[in-house]
């Protein structure tokens, strides 16, 4: 959640969660399952507990994301611009450095 | 007020079912900074009205460090003073996020009704689809309704509709820091539940020194005294309950962490699922997020398994009744087995002893957790430390174990989030007033 924040952030210079290409999927809090999912130019990158998957957009196959009921808030993440690693910013991306709890990482 | 600010304030009459807003006056945040400073002058507003007052701090929903505290100030039926209670997980980045810094609910109506708020709209509607119902189906049905598992659901179950004293607002699914009795007050007003749901923008004065100096705090916080440590256990075994970690894990799936809160105070564990299992369960209801430590120890202390303390922290969320009121009496009156502690939820009744003595929920351990202050550490200093978190919108037991949030720097962050002219002497003096 911090790492949308800072998304939103680099994208609007203000605090919001609208904007961010990086969404926390919680939707499912009663089973505690969630994950991460990062809108790139060309594909969604999935982290989930079962590990890392990457769906290319426009195949179609992005539309299984999200087609629970549980998940509909993830929905927009589609809209959104793609991630520019925070071109802008020398120190790298803004998420990485915001996740409270060192979740996120980058090859 | 423009920075760090949704600029509203919801006035919620219940008895006429009319919603008026009003904008946060500048003067007033100068002067009573935010969060529990000016829930407080608020609920002295309307004192004549035995309102409830939703709060979030002025750093809430920010990428300050733990900025995830909105609060309830009310008067405590337990106590008969005027109290604050945390909410936390993401209730507090959604209240903010939802169009208001704050909500007054005032009046009594006719007939049971809910509040939905989002995106600066403050509807009053009826409560019939929900009223009867515990606070899980509650959550489940308003979630359903609205077309969003995000929203965030304050609410009560049978014990706040029957107004047990013993009753708690809780937050989704789970128990909250409500040790107050709040959800007697929910019952009293005919209020099921408050849904909360929003997409504001929080502009800021001075954007890049407040990310700047946010990132620098992080920083020095991920080396604190937690850095190596997760999960509520862990905050047990700080107040002395050493064998906890132990007995719990066995169940534990994994823990989690309110709103950009770098310590995972909360530990979810799997009743019905294996907790090592690494997909989405198949089961719909397979555990509980334990989030009250006092809770969880009050059930292991009548000698129960870790199964079954987890199994009726479970029953008193769905009741929406405060376990460790739950646990006392339940040592007091000898019963020591799942069933008939179950069973005595509806009309529990009985004095406590370990109730809150100050104006914050006693939900936050009284005493710095594993971090060192360096200053006298007393009750005096607890309640300070409280003070300042429930003003500037930081998760109250993360307060306790972050002494590189000093209050210079959350002033410091303040100034530059707000650009205000905040200094030392205008905390003391809001403290001083919450703390009359």
């Amino acid at each position: 959640m911090a790492c949308e924040m800072a998304c939103g952030y680099h994208r609007d210079d203000g605090f919001a969660l609208l904007s961010s290409c990086i969404m926390v999927t919680r939707g499912r809090e009663k089973r505690d399952y969630s994950g991460v999912v990062l809108k790139e130019e060309e594909n969604l990158v999935i982290a989930r507990p079962e590990g890392l998957e990457i769906r290319k957009l426009g195949s179609g196959v992005e539309a299984e994301q999200g087609k629970g009921k549980e998940d509909a808030s993830a929905k927009p993440l589609l809209l959104r611009e793609p991630c520019d690693l925070c071109s802008d910013r020398k120190e790298g991306p803004l998420c990485l450095q915001f996740c409270p709890v060192n979740a996120i990482s980058m090859d | 007020m423009e920075y760090l600010s949704t600029n509203k304030i919801a006035i919620v009459d219940l008895a006429t079912s009319k919603v008026t807003d009003q904008e946060v006056d500048e003067d007033l945040v100068k002067e009573r900074i935010g969060g529990a400073g000016i829930t407080t002058a608020l609920y002295e507003q309307y004192q004549d009205e035995d309102p409830i007052v939703l709060g979030t701090g002025l750093l809430t929903g920010t990428l300050a460090p733990a900025s995830a505290l909105g609060m309830i100030t009310a008067k405590s039926p337990l106590t008969g003073k005027v109290c604050h209670a945390p909410l936390t997980l993401y209730a507090g980045l959604e209240l903010k996020f939802s169009g208001f810094d704050y909500v007054v609910i005032k009046g009594k109506p006719p007939k049971p009704v809910y509040l939905w708020i989002h995106d600066g709209v403050a509807d009053i509607n009826d409560a019939k689809d929900v009223w009867g119902k515990d606070v899980w189906t509650s959550t489940d049905t308003i979630r359903e309704l609205m077309g969003d598992s995000l929203i965030q659901v304050l609410s009560v179950g049978k014990a706040g509709e029957s107004e047990s004293d013993f009753a708690q607002v809780c937050i989704n699914y789970w128990a909250s820091g409500d040790r107050w009795g709040f959800g007697k007050l929910f019952g009293q007003k005919k209020l099921k539940l408050v849904a909360l749901r929003g997409m504001s923008l929080l502009e800021v004065s001075n954007a890049e020194g407040f990310v700047n100096q946010c990132k620098e705090l992080l920083s020095a916080l991920k080396t604190g005294a937690f850095a190596e440590k997760k999960g509520i256990a862990e905050i047990a075994v700080a107040i002395g309950e050493g064998d906890t970690p132990k007995w719990l894990a066995p169940l534990v799936h994994r823990h989690q962490s309110c709103f950009n809160t770098p310590f995972p105070s909360n530990t979810f564990v799997f009743l019905d699922e294996d907790p090592k299992l690494l997909k989405e369960s198949e089961k719909k209801e397979p555990g509980f997020l334990i989030t009250d430590v006092y809770g969880l120890l009050g059930f292991k202390k009548l000698g129960l398994s870790a199964a079954d303390a987890c199994g009726l922290l479970r029953e008193c969320a769905k009741y929406g009744i405060d376990a460790v009121a739950v646990s006392e009496l339940s040592q007091k009156a000898g019963k020591k087995k799942p069933d008939e502690i179950k069973k005595s939820f509806s009309g529990l009744k009985g004095t406590l002893e370990n109730v809150g003595k100050g104006k914050f929920s006693p939900w936050s351990p009284p005493k710095p957790i594993f971090a060192n202050f360096g200053s006298s550490q007393d009750a005096q200093w607890w309640e300070r430390r409280q003070a300042v978190a429930y003003i500037f919108g930081i998760h109250p037991i993360f307060a306790l174990m972050s002494p590189e949030l000093s209050e210079e720097k959350l002033i410091e962050l303040a100034n530059l989030g707000a650009g205000l002219g905040f200094t030392s002497e205008t905390l003391n003096k809001v403290i001083a007033d919450i703390s009359k």
